[in-house]
């Protein structure tokens, strides 16, 4: 860091996002959107937050293979690099092609993502990145390279350094630094390298080949056999503790003609068609899809109208009643599974928060319900594509090896939707009809997304492959995709073009010059506004190829009535009453049975109202058996009564009854006549009282023997409720006036804190008044200082309230703590920062 | 889309019958779905995954099942469906059973994973004798059955073709003198001895016993023919000798009452799964003979005992006739291992359009008890409360008005209880004949009923199991008829053929309302409607009103 600078060229990251324009400022916190929350105060605390170490992991894991390849590849050059450089880490000796082709977009991509500044001849990859990605013997590179030769050979004493340059050939140096650079020097010459290779054995040259693509570290014993002594020697391998030594990068890079990598992957692995079906034939799925997915959701509230299962005492379904439910809904458990969760996300359903809390629909399913098929359908895919909750994993496990059960806690995943969304792109990438096979999807995916390093665990990974194949299986419920393939309406809800102008391939060449805008980055989900237009777009495409629902059903003299296609929905609700559903999917099948025409004729239908609603529906003669049918259970049915009352009015006078029934202010009481000297009652015993008294009648209380009340069933609702929100990881993408807004707060306060400023105020000497500033500017100073290694003065407050001041190096400030060389205690220490109570920088002479 | 076809989520296949391409897609669908139901406008089908074999074995694959679903399917097809009739056809024959030059019957696969699998299988390894290369595996000869039984059920059913043993010769030819084989039946022959074993699906009264004798002149050996039950192997000794060149003596009965072995043995199920002291006395009569065919009558009826002797029987050719593979005890997999895959099934349209059967026309007749039957019938104990229901007074008249409205055509009344059909005989002025009534007298009265000498005739349920009982146009049922509704649906079908010149046949069942005997009659009526019989309810006031 202590070449010279150009005045022209950045100094610093600061600096270079200084110059960069508003545009590509803004895409620089679209997708970092960490960086804005809280809004930083001026650039340098921009530059200095986007150093920190979670948010540099955070910037890294987003980034697509290649680029993190690149950015990998950074880690290794020099520093700063040239991209000539860079291009020959990537691309090898003989510079492949395609990596020269997509390389610019990489490097494009990780400037706008301040991971890389500076020009093309001094490339620099963020510190924090840097630290990240290098090699270390604890975090072994993807690259799988070792040290430099340079860092290899720190500790080697003098003599030793100057007899393996003896070794290799080379004559002795005056110091060490020289000798190093020496061998360094011959190393990354190719055709020398060539002829020192060539000098040895080749068990040596094995040896190198099996170190060569990493990991870089081998095992020697205390007295090495020959062909590795030759190696050791010429400084081929470098001894790093006892017993083990290291392929120093240099040489392998020699091997490997000079690539970082052993696979570069420049350009996404494409998606393949599985097959390819009409688009009428993936639409007409898809549609008949969505419909089963109406049906099974209303069927699923229907279940669970009167009062659904309990509530755990931990939140979710029981393992029992998710089973019972799989069962009602005849699907496999999973499957209920999705579809209960699905309720749940949307808000249909909810716990009713009662003292023994039980599931059941809110009042947003019977407004749900009312809408058009098309709209329904549209406000579940919209619930699935943005709900963070993951029914996949329910069954599994947590992290506390306690089960995930369905609508329970920690089922969200942050990453769910940008996965659907993402896989829903890739399918809508695919001509029109073409179904992807699953397995092309997910390397596309790994690509995009790949694990960084080999120790993120294997379950993250999982993970978003899992999520993947979710998506994929339940696109294909909730009919998006039909046949595997994205149909029009999905095409229309994730807001793709029409397939005749295929949108422009993300893995396309990219910027040819470091301008530091590019198309937005092809995973970010729409913002509401779109999403709320994709999905009117979607409901009008999916309205046309939902079949019309029917008004007729064929009735048959095996007492079964089909309906062939979705019935009117008042006419399934009384078949639903008065037969019971034998077989479900594109029609339904009913069967009368002597049960379901009382279930009927309870429900308040007379024979004849029966007999006409079938008449009227039945596209074919009423076969006779059922009318018979009818017939007898209506004969029948009704010649007991049974009936609720509150309250009775007793009278041996029928005309005092007559008289009551007669006067108008008893309409409230709910009065009926059962018998000649017999009333019954609606309102309580007390509210009857008083109503006749009211009417001027001295009516005598009689006492509650043989009162029977009967509580009616009724339609179970929980309080309004919200539906749980999306659980996202990090702060949500930011849109355009907030970036605007930030953007203009930021360049303001960089424009006051760039102003030229005095030293003094509170930053004077040492043994002045303990500097204090706000915590925000103490956080950004130290941040500011790490970068630079600047010294500060600070003001500190110990554990037990003694207050001193201290001179300090920040080293790294992280999770409210700064780690710093403490030049007043000459050590290193950390500091908690809220104790820190302001901070100055100090003269530059003092150290 | 607008097709015939609506599949349906639990694999049911619904076909209207009055759509222009429904014959065009009960063709199509016919090979892999089971009929269900064939009430009057809605066909119901199933696919199994027995039938998707089925249709494996008869030479289908899984792209000819999708396209017609597909095809035919008003909806579309929920692609989860289609994929898993794919697997499930994909799982017939990568198995075989076949005979070697050397090692004699061995099992081998196409997929080595698979019999890796199946031999993991503890049911399977005492079944099989040494692993010959790595696609094949010796089998037991005697385990052709059960290895084919234990494989179908992991799922692998496994294609036999290791042959047949030719069996002991005999002479046998249809006598085709004035009548012939009908095209469905010579179809159903052929493609059976070409299957080598297997089931024919037929209708009741299609005439499943001359497919039985064809196979028979095909196959010129010695034959096995099991059967329900005494009555149905009289029919069947009547039939054979009617129809082919056998006579009399070539033809044994092997049941309760008699026990000869004659080239042709037709033996009873029951006969067969007598017990006594554990063990089947009557199982040497499958080894008594070098059979060279072995005729199963009623397949879905067939015991489950006997499906046990079939699985050492498989290097027979065995012939299952049936009108329905579906079984009420669920063993239709046994059927499919040990007996054979579906070989015909003809549509039970097309048989009806060439003429073939007729279904009949059954009504039922509701009379109500009077009040004093119905006090009676309230308070009597439960043992006899059928009987004061089924034996109501008013039953009778409506029997005298049906008998009046068929004046002069062939009636039957058929009833359970003595006491009624004294009564009704006495009222009808028509002879009765009971359990007492000697062989002679039925004979002179059988024969007099056939030449139009006496029209009506009054039998209990003892002369209901009489071989020789004849035909009539209508059949009036009084009382009576517990036992399998299948029986008794094969029983009206014997009855009630439809008659030469044209006339349908009628069966009326007489019911008291609102008793058990409605509630017997309740199922009976379902079955019948859905094995497509036209049916009708009418009351009794409707028909003493029009008898007058």
């Amino acid at each position: 860091m202590s070449t010279e600078e150009k005045s022209a060229a950045p100094r610093s990251l600061a600096e270079a996002l200084r110059v960069r324009d508003d545009v590509s400022l803004a895409a620089l916190l679209r997708s970092r959107p960490d960086l804005i929350t809280p809004v930083p105060t001026d650039l340098t605390q921009l530059a200095t937050r986007a150093g920190t170490r979670a948010s540099v992991v955070r910037a890294l894991e987003r980034l697509d293979r290649f680029a993190l390849q690149t950015a990998e590849a950074l880690a290794v050059a020099p520093d700063p690099a040239t991209y000539a450089e860079l291009l020959r880490l990537m691309g090898g000796d003989d510079e492949d092609p395609a990596v020269r082709a997509a390389l610019p977009r990489a490097v494009a991509l990780l400037r706008e993502q301040a991971l890389v500044w500076g020009a093309d001849d001094r490339l620099r990859l963020v510190r924090t990145a840097r630290e990240l990605l290098a090699p270390s013997p604890q975090h072994p590179s993807p690259t799988g390279l070792g040290p430099t030769v340079r860092e290899a050979t720190a500790g080697m004493s003098p003599g030793r350094i100057q007899e393996i340059l003896a070794a290799a050939g080379l004559p002795s140096t005056h110091d060490s630094v020289s000798a190093v650079t020496a061998l360094g020097g011959l190393f990354e010459d190719r055709r020398r390298m060539a002829e020192l290779l060539a000098g040895l054995s080749e068990e040596s040259r094995e040896v190198l080949a099996r170190l060569v693509w990493g990991p870089p570290y081998g095992q020697v014993t205390h007295d090495p056999a020959a062909h590795l002594r030759a190696l050791l020697d010429r400084g081929l391998l470098l001894p790093t503790a006892p017993g083990t030594v290291v392929l120093p990068r240099e040489v392998a890079l020699h091997l490997r003609a000079g690539r970082a990598h052993r696979a570069p992957e420049p350009v996404p692995p494409a998606v393949e068609a599985a097959a390819t079906h009409r688009p009428q034939v993936v639409d007409a799925t898809a549609a008949g899809q969505a419909l089963a997915a109406l049906g099974t959701v209303a069927e699923l509230l229907k279940e669970w109208d009167e009062g659904g299962p309990a509530v755990l005492r931990a939140g979710g379904l029981s393992v029992r009643d998710l089973k019972r439910t799989a069962v009602v809904l005849d699907l496999p458990e999973p499957v209920a599974a999705f579809w209960l969760e699905l309720a749940y996300a949307a808000g249909l359903i909810a716990s009713d928060g009662e003292a023994d809390e039980r599931y059941a629909p809110t009042p947003a399913y019977d407004e749900w319900r009312e809408l058009p098929p098309a709209e329904r359908w549209a406000g579940l895919v919209r619930t699935w594509l943005t709900a963070t909750r993951t029914p996949g994993v329910v069954g599994g496990r947590d992290a506390k090896d306690r089960t995930l059960s369905a609508l329970g806690p920690n089922l969200d995943r942050s990453a769910a939707p940008e996965v659907r969304h993402r896989v829903l792109a890739l399918l809508a990438g695919l001509p029109e009809g073409a179904s992807p096979t699953e397995e092309s999807v997910l390397a596309r995916l790994r690509w995009e997304r790949p694990l960084r390093g080999p120790e993120r665990e294997r379950r993250e990974e999982d993970l978003r492959s899992r999520l993947a194949r979710w998506t994929l299986s339940e696109a294909e419920l909730l009919g998006v995709t039909g046949r595997g393939a994205l149909s029009a309406p999905g095409r229309a809800l994730i807001g793709a073009p029409e397939p005749s102008h295929p949108a422009p391939a993300p893995e396309g060449p990219g910027d040819k010059l470091p301008v530091h805008h590019r198309t937005p980055a092809p995973p970010a989900p729409p913002a509401p506004g779109e999403r709320a237009a994709a999905e009117a777009a979607a409901a009008r495409l999916l309205a046309p190829l939902l079949p019309e629902p029917l008004d007729h059903v064929l009735l048959q003299a095996d007492l079964t009535a089909v309906a062939p296609g979705l019935l009117e929905r008042e006419l399934a609700d009384v078949l639903g009453v008065l037969a019971d559903v034998e077989s479900k999917g594109g029609a339904t099948v009913y069967r009368f049975t002597p049960g379901s025409v009382r279930r009927a004729l309870d429900a308040g239908q007379a024979a004849a109202d029966l007999h006409a609603f079938l008449a009227r529906h039945s596209r074919t003669p009423v076969p006779q058996p059922l009318t018979y049918l009818i017939d007898d259970v209506a004969r029948r049915h009704g010649r007991l009564r049974v009936g609720a009352a509150s309250a009775y009015v007793r009278c041996d006078d029928d005309a005092t009854l007559d008289e009551i029934l007669a006067d108008r202010r008893g309409a409230g009481l709910g009065l009926r006549r059962l018998a000649p000297t017999v009333l019954a009652a609606q309102a309580d015993p007390a509210a009857l009282l008083e109503g006749l008294r009211a009417m001027g009648f001295a009516p005598a209380a009689e006492s509650a023997a043989g009162d029977v009340v009967i509580a009616r069933a009724d339609a179970h609702r929980t309080p309004p409720r919200a539906a749980p929100e999306p659980v996202p990881d990090g702060p949500p993408a930011p849109d355009d006036t907030l970036l605007a807004a930030a953007i203009r707060a930021v360049r303001a306060g960089d424009l006051a804190s760039t102003a030229p400023r005095k030293p003094g105020a509170g930053g004077g000497a040492p043994g002045g008044e303990l500097p204090r500033t706000g915590a925000a500017e103490t956080l950004a100073t130290m941040q500011a200082a790490v970068l630079t290694g600047e010294a500060l003065w600070i003001g500190y407050v110990n554990a037990e309230g003694a207050a001193s001041q201290r001179v300090i190096a920040p080293i790294r400030v992280e999770g409210g703590f700064v780690t710093a060389y403490d030049h007043t205690a000459d050590e290193v220490r950390t500091y908690p920062l809220h104790r820190v109570t302001g901070v100055a920088e100090l003269a530059d002479d003092v150290t | 889309m607008n097709g015939p076809l609506i599949v349906q989520s639990d694999k049911t296949l619904l076909l209207e019958v009055d759509h222009e391409r429904a014959g065009d897609c009960r063709r199509a669908i016919a090979p892999f779905a089971e009929l269900e139901r064939a009430p009057e406008h809605i066909h119901t089908y199933r696919v199994t995954p027995l039938g998707l074999w089925n249709a494996r074995a008869a030479g289908h694959d899984a792209e000819q099942v999708v396209d017609a679903l597909v095809e035919y399917s008003r909806y579309p097809v929920p692609h989860a469906l289609l994929v898993d009739i794919a697997e499930t056809m994909d799982r017939y024959g990568r198995l075989t059973l076949s005979k070697h030059p050397a090692h004699g019957l061995v099992l081998t696969t196409t997929d080595r994973p698979v019999l890796e699998e199946v031999l993991k299988s503890k049911r399977i390894a005492p079944l099989v004798g040494a692993r010959i290369d790595a696609d094949t595996v010796a089998v037991h000869p005697s385990e052709r059955g059960q290895i084919k039984q234990t494989l179908l059920k992991l799922g692998w059913p496994a294609e036999d073709l290791a042959g047949y043993v030719d069996g002991e010769a005999h002479p046998i030819d249809l006598a085709e003198d004035g009548w012939a084989l009908r095209p469905y039946q010579k179809q159903a022959v052929e493609n059976f001895w070409h299957g080598g074993s297997g089931v024919v699906v037929l209708p009741c009264g299609a005439g499943k016993t001359l497919v039985g004798a064809g196979a028979m002149a095909q196959a010129r050996s010695t034959t096995l023919i099991l059967v329900t039950n005494t009555v149905s192997a009289r029919q069947w000794k009547h039939e054979l000798v009617k129809r082919t060149s056998l006579t009399e003596d070539e033809i044994g009965e092997y049941s309760g009452t008699r026990k000869e072995i004659r080239p042709v043995t037709i033996a009873t199920y029951q006969v067969l799964t007598t017990r006594r002291k554990g063990v089947y006395p009557h199982l040497e009569l499958f080894d008594s003979r070098d059979w060279g065919l072995i005729v199963y009558d009623e397949v879905h009826l067939l015991p489950a005992p006997v499906f046990k002797f079939t699985a050492d029987l498989q290097a027979r050719r065995r012939l299952g006739l049936t009108a329905t593979l579906v079984r009420e005890d669920g063993r239709e997999s046994d059927v499919f291992s040990l007996i054979g895959p579906k070989r015909f099934d003809a549509p039970w349209k097309e048989i009806e359009a060439q003429g073939y059967i007729a279904p009949a026309d059954c009504v039922e007749v509701r009379v109500n008890l009077t009040d004093a039957e119905r006090l009676a019938y309230a308070t009597a104990e439960a043992e006899e409360k059928y009987r004061f229901c089924a034996t109501t007074d008013t039953k009778r008249k409506v029997t005298e008005a049906i008998v009046r409205r068929f004046a002069g055509q062939q009636i039957l009344v058929i009833g359970q209880y003595i006491d009624q059909l004294d009564e009704l005989g006495e009222h009808l002025g028509a002879p009765v004949i009971k359990g007492e009534t000697s062989n002679a007298q039925r004979e002179k009265l059988f024969e007099s009923f056939r030449q139009g000498e006496i029209s009506v005739l009054v039998v209990s349920k003892v002369a209901n199991f009489s071989i020789d009982l004849p035909e009539a146009t209508v059949a009036i049922q009084v009382s009576g008829t517990f036992g399998s509704r299948q029986e008794e649906a094969q029983r009206l079908g014997r009855v009630l053929r439809p008659k030469a010149d044209g006339h349908q046949a009628h069966f009326y069942s007489v019911v008291a309302r609102d008793t058990l005997d409605q509630d017997f009659a309740a199922h009976r009526q379902r079955f019948l409607a859905e094995q497509g019989y036209a049916y009708r309810i009418m009351d009794a006031d409707e028909v003493l009103g029009e008898g007058v």
